[in-house]
């Protein structure tokens, strides 16, 4: 191919472009890029070509770049440099089903801090759900089967919190929520 | 010129009863002690009888600072001061406090390691240092006034520039909850009582010389900059507050609060910190927001911006206008500091109308800071509020306090929430105003002895966090399991020790601090997830002496250990790793005195050492484990009566902690039935002298 | 037009001063006139946001180690000690518009404007001894020729001169190779390194010059001046 090297270096920067403001991209999108700026007209690309093999080998050679799939298996892709795989999973998962980003960022907490996540912190950026949102989801959670680990513990200072049985007996989390509501605070 | 960089070359010696003013050598006399506590614990040990008490004239007083001070090397504004301690309870110990600010820099540029000060004046004075011209002077017309005029009185005598070291009316009146602050805002605590008691009102430094760095200056430069890339947030929390796109992990509790849309709300005009990546150096400043992590998002608009120490690019006191607090309560719509100082004021109500991160709390902290930084009032770590709060509740104020005294007091606006409180309760501690006042103003331990109420009760409080001596816990279980517990057991006063928390709390995955740890410490054992805490270990006890050791050491260099050490850090091409010879690269390459990272902590095990010679002695047992190095009930009781070791309890177990204890004496080579070192390791250290007083004394296992 | 002066002219100044003679017409914003301008403009130039500084000095160390091998903030070129407190009026203003720790919080850097001709200290120098340096025309001391008598001192209106206190020679900012030591250390980038821009008639000045022009120099300036 005539402008293959040049054509992956627009994809490249493509990719990390948007994860320098905080966001993924899909295939299409970066195909849709490459439209406007007359590529793969001008080349004489098809479709598959662009996005199979010069995505392909752009992902090959550059380490900084990540793959990550939704659950109906559509691919985003972004750069660690600027957007971490854990960002990169909490944007996925918001594209999806706020009910399942809920669960999906309170399992990983209670399972790799571990830590619950207090129910206020949802209503933050990159989550931002309202409140009324937070209410519905867990009202749905409770009647779903998938979500059954999924439970709540509130602090002292009146604070609720969300961990993973799973991950967390009810004890210890409701304990690390305290901790971190109150005790680390009390104890500067 | 000097054979080492680092060290100004000499300390000052200052007689105030025959006003003789003298210098020694700081590497001569000094070197083996590095400066800071280290200079402080051998005058101690060589100069002060045991049964000396704080207030009288054979006490010393020793304003420390080591190598690093004054230097660009991150974090080193620190100021030790170590002397006899006045709230340590039933019997006066050796104990230090530190001070942040500009002090320790300027006293290195005026030519200067340290200054002891002994003896004490006819009348009151201050001490002038200005390079080499050192004038003890006429105090009466400060004497009586708050810190902020002394203050200013000096400056306008010694010029803007000069950094003034002085206490308000509490250290006058000799009261032991009393501190010395210089730089408007920074406070060591507990001595200024001591100073009161030398009739010494302050001092007042000017330097216009200048720190050595012996090593290459394109290598300094390059190492001052590993140093800056491997910084987190205050207490090097190294993950931010809430997921930002940079980073893959990510702490609610964490100080690094910077995000998109959170700004200096009172800058002119207000400044947005932005996202703040750790590879951006230029942005430092911003990561840290105490006054919002402390009293709550309001707090962010009311903020000017950072402040704090020289050198230290982390600025962890925060500057706040509330302009609603000048009309108010009439006093200046600017305050600042942080941690317990800016808490200072909120920390005695038991709530307030709007909640703990509303406005009146926000109030509560600038009547607070702007009374106790101007009357010169110690909170103890906040042990002054807990009992404050405690002996309202359980009635004791009424009980022990005459009917009339007691009446005087508002408890309509104390209960209310109301900040005015304040401004009754706060002067009257500083002038020792009757009974209540009095006591509060003794410190925990003389406060129990003088109301008859038994030490137990408080050594069985979960809440008052009290835990032996006079003072509470700093870090204890709770933070770190054993190795928190045996942190805390060492020292005369609240332990004042970060190494092991800095680290417990940075925010990083159980996971990764395992594996850092097992590169620190040997095990991924060492450390536990908070509230999942595992039976003790060999390399727990390994933690806790890296912990204490580098305490010392960063309170001899001149490094800040509510920062150090730096061995996590925010970035992930290293694994989140830090560098844990940083203090040895610095000292190394400032002083020209190449020492590796063991080497170093061995000159720090000395120090802490010599702290432990002068307890021993100044007890008069050789028994610690028994005596001094003791555990309160609480931190063996849960309330819900969980097992220790289950998940969900920080409760510890008495038997563990003996192996605890008997790990952690081994690890130190101190005999396991006293905990009193040995022979052998006073000799390891060069402290063979040490070894022969104790001998004389019978106070050798 | 300042195209008109001989060869002459310029031939004498290079004989006496050694110092570059560059004859262009005043590209800066706000001068007055067209000045001839005897010291090339330096083309860059170090600024500072009051309102970032959080009063770390980290730039005045920099400044001094990593260009001196010592801490010292008494020489650093770039001066923020002497506001830190109280602000530039110091702690006899009153406290009411004070700036610094101790007032609004306010912190001034102050910072060396690189001076267009007339350059104040290079003017007031004896032995000629703050030259234009090739490394952004910036106005650096040569301390072979300085002899520490300080009327660079008393020539600058923002008392910008520095003297290191083991050689009692003066020094000054010469913005360290185009990459400023103190740009790069300030924690909460208050200081930017930009093309250089006349401040001399913006920034108030800090006191009053006392010094005067030799006679041998006020010379040249008569004869590059007349008519």
């Amino acid at each position: 191919m005539e402008h293959q090297a040049e054509i992956c270096a627009d994809i490249l920067k493509i990719i990390r472009d948007r994860s320098k403001i905080g966001q993924l991209i899909g295939a299409e999108e970066i195909l849709s890029e490459l439209e406007r700026r007359g590529i793969p007209e001008s080349e004489g690309l098809d479709r598959e070509t662009c996005l199979e093999t010069l995505l392909r080998q752009v992902l090959n050679e550059n380490p900084d770049l990540r793959e990550i799939c939704d659950r109906n298996g559509l691919a985003y892709y972004h750069s660690v440099v600027s957007l971490s795989e854990t960002y990169a999973r909490i944007l996925v998962w918001k594209s999806e089903d706020p009910l399942w980003m809920i669960a999906e960022v309170v399992r990983e907490n209670s399972r790799t801090y571990p830590r619950p996540i207090s129910l206020d912190s949802l209503k933050n950026p990159p989550f931002g759900l309202t409140g009324d949102e937070i209410v519905e989801c867990l009202h749905a959670m409770a009647y779903h089967k998938e979500y059954q680990d999924i439970a709540q513990t509130i602090t002292s200072a009146g604070t609720q919190f969300l961990y993973s049985a799973d991950y967390l007996d009810s004890d210890h989390a409701h304990l690390l929520a305290e901790w971190l509501d109150v005790g680390q605070a009390n104890n500067p | 010129m000097a054979k080492y960089g680092g060290w100004a070359g000499k300390v000052l010696r200052v007689d105030l009863s025959n006003r003789k003013i003298s210098t020694e050598d700081t590497v001569e006399q000094y070197k083996d002690y590095l400066g800071g506590t280290g200079i402080g614990y051998k005058v101690i040990w060589d100069e002060v009888q045991p049964g000396t008490k704080p207030y009288d004239p054979d006490n010393k007083i020793v304003f420390g600072v080591g190598p690093l001070a004054g230097t660009g090397a991150p974090c080193n504004g620190r100021t030790a001061i170590t002397s006899l301690w006045p709230t340590c309870w039933p019997k006066p110990l050796v104990a230090s406090g530190h001070m942040g600010g500009h002090f320790a820099a300027e006293l290195k540029y005026a030519g200067y390691d340290g200054i002891i000060i002994q003896g004490k004046a006819d009348r009151p004075v201050w001490l002038s240092i200005i390079d080499g011209k050192v004038e003890i002077r006429d105090a009466r017309q400060l004497w009586g006034q708050g810190i902020r005029r002394t203050t200013v009185e000096i400056n306008q005598q010694m010029g803007p520039e000069a950094s003034v070291a002085a206490i308000g009316q509490a250290g006058e009146n000799l009261v032991p909850m009393s501190v010395v602050i210089n730089s408007y805002s920074h406070s060591a605590g507990g001595v200024g009582g001591v100073m009161g008691s030398k009739n010494l009102k302050a001092i007042g430094v000017r330097g216009t010389g200048s720190v050595r760095i012996a090593g290459n200056k394109e290598a300094w430069e390059k190492l001052i900059k590993l140093h800056l890339s491997l910084l987190g947030a205050n207490n090097q929390h190294v993950v931010p507050n809430s997921p930002q796109p940079w980073s893959e992990h990510y702490n609610p509790v964490s100080r690094w609060v910077a995000s998109a849309g959170r700004s200096w709300g009172a800058a002119a005009p207000s400044i947005e910190t932005g996202a703040c990546e750790p590879q951006n150096l230029n942005r430092i400043a911003y990561r840290t927001n105490n006054a919002a992590y402390f009293l709550g998002e309001k707090a962010w608009q009311y903020t000017v911006r950072g402040n704090g120490c020289t050198a230290c690019p982390i600025r962890c006191q925060t500057m706040l206008k509330v302009p609603a607090v000048s009309t108010k309560y009439g006093i200046p719509e600017i305050g600042q500091n942080t941690c317990v100082g800016l808490l200072f004021g909120r920390g005695f109500f038991k709530s307030f109308p709007d909640g703990p991160k509303g406005q009146t709390a926000i109030e509560a902290c600038m009547v607070g800071m702007h009374l106790a930084d101007d009357l010169g009032i110690w909170d103890n770590y906040g042990q002054l509020q807990r009992d404050f709060q405690a002996l309202y509740n359980k009635g004791i104020f009424s009980r022990k306090v005459a009917e009339k005294e007691f009446k005087g007091y508002s408890w309509d606006k104390y209960e209310k929430g109301d900040p005015r409180f304040l401004f009754e309760l706060l002067p009257r501690i500083a002038n020792r105003e009757g009974e209540l006042a009095t006591a509060l103003g003794l410190g925990t331990g003389y406060l129990l002895e003088r109301w008859d109420i038994p030490e137990q009760e408080w050594l069985e409080n979960h809440e008052l966090l009290y835990w032996k001596q006079g003072h509470p816990k700093h870090h204890s279980n709770e933070d770190a399991g054993q190795c928190g517990v045996i942190i805390n057991t060492q020292y005369n006063r609240d332990a004042q020790c970060h190494s092991h928390s800095n680290f417990t709390r940075n925010g990083l995955p159980i996971e990764v601090q395992k594996r850092l740890a097992t590169e620190i410490w040997g095990s991924p054992d060492a450390v536990d997830a908070v509230a999942a805490f595992a039976p003790m270990n060999n390399y727990k006890a390994k933690m806790a002496k890296w912990s204490l050791l580098r305490k010392e050491l960063h309170d001899s260099l001149s490094l800040c250990n509510w920062m150090g050490p730096w061995v996590a850090s925010p970035l992930r091409e290293r694994d989140y790793r830090g560098e844990d010879s940083i203090e040895s690269l610095l000292y190394s390459l400032a002083t020209g005195d190449k020492k590796s990272r063991q080497e170093l902590d061995q000159v720090a095990e000395r120090i802490f050492l010599l702290h432990r010679a002068l307890t021993i002695r100044d007890m008069g047992t050789k028994d610690m484990r028994a005596s001094h190095d003791t555990i309160p009930d609480w931190v063996f009781i849960d309330p819900k009566d969980k097992a220790a070791f289950a998940k969900g309890t920080v409760r510890m177990d008495r038997e563990d902690i003996e192996l605890a204890m008997d790990l952690y004496y081994a690890e130190m080579g101190w005999d396991k039935q006293t905990g009193s070192p040995t022979r052998d390791t006073y000799q390891r250290f060069g402290l063979q002298a040490v070894a022969a007083e104790l001998t004389k004394r019978g106070l050798l296992p | 037009m300042s195209s008109s002066h001989s060869f002459s002219r310029r031939a004498f100044l290079l004989m006496t001063g050694g110092m570059i003679v560059a004859v262009s017409t005043s590209a800066a914003r706000g001068a007055k006139e067209a000045p001839l301008i005897i010291m090339d403009q330096a083309t860059g130039l170090v600024i500072a946001d009051s309102t970032k500084c959080v009063g770390c000095q980290r730039c005045e160390l920099a400044c001094t180690e990593f260009n001196d091998g010592k801490a010292c903030p008494t020489m650093a070129r770039i001066k923020i000690g002497r506001n830190l407190n109280f602000g530039p009026k110091g702690p006899y203003a009153g406290q009411r518009d004070a700036q610094g720790n101790w007032g609004n919080g306010l912190i001034v850097q102050d910072l060396c404007k690189q001076c267009p001709h007339p350059v104040p200290c290079a003017n007031a120098c004896p032995n000629d001894a703050i030259i234009v340096s090739p490394s952004q025309n910036s106005r650096v001391v040569d301390p072979d020729k300085c002899t520490g008598c300080k009327m660079c001192q008393r020539a600058c209106p923002w008392d910008m001169m520095s003297f290191d206190p083991d050689t009692d020679k003066a020094t000054k900012c010469f913005l360290c190779q185009g990459s400023p030591k103190c740009v790069e250390a300030c924690p909460s980038g208050a200081i930017s390194y930009v093309a250089w821009r006349d401040l001399t008639h913006t920034v108030p000045p800090r006191l009053a010059p006392t010094a005067v022009v030799s006679p041998g120099k006020a010379q040249t300036c008569i004869d590059c001046h007349q008519k």
